[in-house]
């Protein structure tokens, strides 16, 4: 643990070797707006058929969202393994509780 | 165990004050936990939305009421505040407080503007299209999960807001770095249940 270094010590110059710049998010934030795009623009344009919308729409969701909790949520960093347990554990429930529901309603 | 102070003025401070000390650590580390129990607080309100969303009781249906410009327009309020949000976190890094401050009141400004277009949006519903809580399973099913959703949001302005005032009185420090820290992934969150709100309520509401 003693490892660790901080250039607390070193005054503010030295701050900069690990500082990322804005340019990966911009990409980030790039990408989810193109992702969002595709996801209107198939629903405003119409005539697609409905099971391929339904596929696209959530791809599209399921991408971004896999974008951000990496890159704005740092999970793709080293040191994320309980976090990713915490958030893989919720959704697990969560997809638990959602077919369930479906199953619930679609059996009748 | 490197043990870091509190510091008050910024060039001293750690390149990740909300990690520095073994307090700072744990508290990202339980919000985590907590963000775990928010998926599974939507989940369930996803779930019965999911299941009740055809039982419209002969009120309006999800195709003759939702207009997709003004959810575009939510969507992208709501994506931008939370690229804002990220720039916050990395002024913070680089121990730029006025930076950091300035980036933090344009998350809260772009989150108010959300949180007014869906009032606006739920003001219409009601007065106009006569489509109120009450109205069937699926108006109370979208009121509750978005809804719910745009309380996150209200309180995260809210919690957003106190802490541009505690930086201001104490400071950035190895105390108020975790809970700006803390605030950004909150918001992101709400981004991320965003994503599914626009996609599963909106456009597969579109869809059918």
């Amino acid at each position: 643990m003693a490892t660790e270094q901080h250039p607390a010590s070193n005054g503010p110059v030295k701050h900069r070797h690990r500082q990322e710049g804005p340019q990966r998010h911009i990409v980030v934030f790039v990408f989810s707006v193109v992702l969002t795009l595709i996801a209107f623009a198939a629903v405003a344009a119409g005539g697609v058929n409905a099971t391929f919308a339904v596929i696209l729409l959530l791809v599209m969701a399921v991408l971004q969202v896999f974008l951000q909790m990496g890159f704005w949520m740092h999970l793709k960093d080293k040191g994320h393994l309980l976090p990713i347990i915490f958030m893989l554990g919720g959704f697990f429930i969560a997809g638990t509780c959602i077919v369930m529901a479906l199953y619930w309603v679609w059996w009748d | 165990m490197t043990t870091a102070h509190a510091e008050g003025a910024a060039g001293n401070l750690p390149h990740e004050p909300e990690k520095a000390t073994l307090e700072g650590r744990n508290k990202v580390l339980a919000f985590w936990l907590f963000l775990g129990g928010e998926s599974v607080l939507f989940g369930t309100l996803f779930a019965t939305f999911l299941a009740l969303r055809n039982q419209t009781n002969e009120g309006p249906s999800a195709n003759e009421l939702f207009h997709l410009p003004l959810v575009a327009a939510a969507t992208f309020l709501l994506l931008v505040s939370s690229l804002t949000s990220v720039f916050a976190i990395q002024a913070m890094h680089r121990g730029k407080v006025a930076v950091l401050r300035n980036w933090l009141l344009v998350t809260v400004f772009l989150g108010l503007c959300f949180l007014v277009l869906e009032i606006y949006e739920f003001s219409v519903y009601v007065r106009h299209e006569e489509f109120g809580m009450t109205t069937s399973a699926f108006s109370s099913a979208f009121y509750t999960l978005v809804g719910f959703h745009g309380a996150h949001v209200a309180f995260g302005i809210l919690w957003i807001s106190v802490l541009i005032g505690q930086l201001a009185r104490k400071g950035l420090t190895v105390v108020t770095a975790p809970k700006i820290y803390v605030s950004a992934m909150y918001w992101h969150f709400i981004d991320v249940v965003w994503v599914f709100i626009f996609t599963v309520v909106y456009l597969l509401g579109k869809v059918g």
